[in-house]
């Protein structure tokens, strides 16, 4: 008997000893209410006030405690949204609570999910690892009174007030099309490396880019020869790529809007030291080794958005939703710090999504700082 | 993996040992209140109706704990049940946005698992000197595999209409529905696992398989019954979860098999066979899920809760040497 009586002493006092030592880890994100209500006190009455006349009841604008869930841990893209996250809610004097679901599932955010709205947040703003997954598990939370945003990853028109987009399919074409102009010198042949021939954005890209070199004489003297699809495979990407070479001598750039086939293409052009030069959307940690001005590098520049940024908006907006500033409906306004002034507008899928703006560029100047973030 | 419960059939002459180690089911109880004292001191919004809340999504894998306690008690294993939940969940959610009507959803779900578990069965059967974790090491990724093929390229499918499923995820008061299933399974199962001729059966089989069939118990047909109720138990996990997500992805259920046993060994079933109690994994399901449940609310990183289920799992593993040991070298010393 009194060995039994031991070995649930000893047990209890095993488990709690790794919960003490093991503790550590959830403080940061446990923030104790302490914290929030000392950062509230000392809040920049200037951050706070836009929302201030239509939170009444609510107490200061952002003082609220605000959740981010991300796809998984060890996401580099996700860590980097929800640094931005952090350090708006912390201007903002809330609370952040950043959770990362034990693995990239929709079922593990779901569990996460349900962890929150008994803690009873104000907001959560989810990075979804499935679009339609999601949605009992965020009307619930919805029907508990909580926010709900979604960044990143988008999910169902259902489940979510708004979502917080990286960036428009305009803004890509746009700055794509300005980079080809840019780096071609206003003439000459200039082809895409796509990834597969059905991707939705992709697609989309391109079609933006076409009609934006339609509609602007600017774009007259510039001549796209070819598409080619790699499909987001390396050795495809490169075959498509060295294709290109030998069938337009004249080629001047090729634009990848997409990060395999950027990382591919730009590999075949440096190794032969080729005269094309490319642009595109690229991850910096890949692209690091090709990005210069001089010949030597095949790459002067390209593009992905910032997570930091995408993070911060989304602390934002769901401190504006919170505080009743905005419903997340088209046509909405607010303020979102040091970032300015967004707009809400109706998304492709026929919600609403606020868009993070142009695309971020990366060029020789920054290149060193971003390949190791992601 | 030796020896930490009550019942054995291959009965041990020492009085103290078989008295330390008899009551494993009695310090999971203990366990389970220490554990819930400690989340409501942790967690100040551990309340019964949010742990119910948060639940169902446990609970789903506890409908797979049943059977795979069965499984275990005989010494096998099943660890294709989680590609069975996804490709039961898959297949169901297909014929959903077919247009089958909802009850027929639900049989086509039930009807896809146990045909899974009587694939496993089957090849257990036939194949003895196959070990039955290479067995259904081998189905589970062919049911993944044949899940992943139908799914197609975007790797998941959404119901175009939930309702019946929203239904079956209501609650009565606090308590899901499901909550009362898991329970009628509890009590079925663990009737039979101890009153029942079958339940003998499992423990005999576990014991010495040979002495078993010489003795006359059906050990084929006993396993093929197991892995197909273990079968038709993931239709019904992943029907239940398929009225969380309203649809089913190529991760559907993945990990549920490694739980459902985590569960079993927890509480105190070995994987050896023979020894152990249903009431064991269930407490200690239960255990768990209050420790994840209170956990989580107080934010702690995923990753590290996992860390500590598996230092748990660990201890709950030693413990009981641990003691026996110590018993040996009293008796010893007694003797001397």
């Amino acid at each position: 008997m009194k060995k039994k009586v031991l070995s649930v002493i000893l047990s209890a006092a095993m488990a709690a000893t790794l919960l003490a030592g093991c503790g550590g880890g959830g403080q940061e994100a446990a923030a104790p209410a302490a914290d929030a209500s000392a950062a509230q006190e000392e809040a920049p009455a200037e951050d706070a006030a836009p929302a201030a006349d239509d939170a009444a009841e609510a107490p200061a604008a952002g003082a609220g405690t605000y959740a981010l869930v991300t796809k998984s841990a060890g996401n580099p893209f996700n860590e980097k949204v929800a640094e931005g996250f952090q350090s708006a809610v912390d201007e903002m004097g809330g609370t952040a609570v950043i959770q990362h679901p034990e693995s990239a599932t929709a079922d593990a955010q779901i569990t996460v999910i349900q962890s929150l709205i008994s803690q009873g947040v104000d907001s959560i703003c989810i990075a979804a690892n499935d679009e339609n997954a999601l949605q009992a598990a965020l009307e619930e939370a919805a029907a508990a009174g909580i926010k709900v945003c979604s960044v990143d990853s988008t999910v169902n028109v259902a489940s979510r007030s708004v979502h917080v987009n990286q960036a428009g399919v305009t803004e890509i074409g746009q700055c794509l099309m300005d980079a080809v102009y840019d780096i071609a010198g206003g003439e000459g042949q200039w082809a895409i490396v796509s990834a597969t021939s059905q991707a939705a954005n992709q697609n989309a890209w391109i079609d933006a880019m076409k009609s934006i070199m339609e509609s602007d004489s600017k774009y007259a003297n510039l001549e796209l020869v070819e598409v080619a699809y790699g499909d987001d495979e390396p050795q495809k990407s490169t075959d498509v790529t060295q294709a290109l070479l030998t069938n337009y001598p004249d080629l001047k750039v090729i634009c990848a809007p997409t990060t395999v086939g950027i990382a591919a293409a730009a590999k075949v052009l440096q190794d032969q030291g080729s005269s094309v030069k490319l642009t595109g959307l690229g991850l910096p940690s890949e692209m690091a080794e090709y990005i210069g001005d001089d010949d030597a590098h095949s790459c002067p520049y390209m593009f992905l958005w910032n997570p930091v940024d995408l993070g911060y908006l989304g602390a934002y907006t769901s401190a504006a939703l919170v505080s009743g500033e905005i419903t997340g409906a088209a046509g909405d306004k607010y303020a979102a710090g040091t970032m300015g002034d967004y707009e809400i507008v109706t998304a492709g899928d026929s919600g609403t999504e606020v868009i993070l703006g142009a695309p971020f560029k990366f060029d020789p100047s920054n290149i060193e700082e971003w390949k190791s973030v992601y | 993996m030796a020896g930490k419960s009550g019942r054995t059939i291959s009965a041990t002459p020492e009085k103290a040992l078989r008295k330390a180690v008899l009551s494993w089911e009695g310090m999971l109880l203990v366990l389970f209140v220490v554990v819930n004292i400690f989340c409501k001191c942790i967690s100040p919004v551990y309340t019964f109706t949010n742990v119910l809340r948060e639940m169902p999504k446990y609970l789903t894998e506890i409908f797979l704990l049943f059977p795979m306690a069965y499984i275990l008690l005989m010494g096998e294993i099943d660890i294709s049940v989680g590609s069975i939940v996804c490709l039961a969940a898959t297949i169901s959610c297909i014929a959903g946005n077919a247009g089958v009507p909802f009850i027929g959803v639900l049989a086509i779900g039930l009807l896809t698992g146990t045909v899974c578990g009587m694939i496993n069965g089957l090849l257990t059967v036939k194949f003895r000197e196959l070990p039955t974790m290479i067995i259904t090491l081998g189905t589970q990724i062919v049911f993944r595999g044949i899940a992943e093929i139908v799914l197609g390229d975007g790797g998941s499918i959404s119901l175009s209409n939930a309702d019946g499923f929203r239904a079956i995820a209501g609650k009565i008061g606090p308590f899901p529905y499901m909550f009362f299933i898991v329970l009628l399974c509890a009590v079925i199962f663990t009737v039979i696992a101890e009153k029942r001729v079958f339940g003998r059966g499992l423990y005999a089989i576990g014991s010495n398989s040979r002495t078993a069939f010489y003795s006359g118990i059906r050990v084929n047909r006993m396993l093929f019954t197991a892995y197909t109720v273990m079968g038709l138990m993931a239709g019904v996990s992943a029907l239940f979860l398929t009225s969380a997500t309203y649809g089913a992805n190529t991760t559907t259920g993945k990990g549920f098999e490694m739980d459902a046993i985590a569960m079993a060994v927890f509480g105190g079933i070995s994987t050896a066979g023979g020894k152990g109690k249903l009431i064991g994994g269930i407490i200690s399901a239960f255990i768990i899920v209050c420790l994840r449940v209170g956990l989580g609310q107080i934010n702690m990183n995923p990753q590290v809760i996992l860390i500590i289920l598996g230092a748990l799992l660990i201890c709950a593993v030693l413990l009981p040497n641990i003691v026996q040991s110590i018993n040996m070298r009293k008796a010893s010393k007694a003797k001397a």
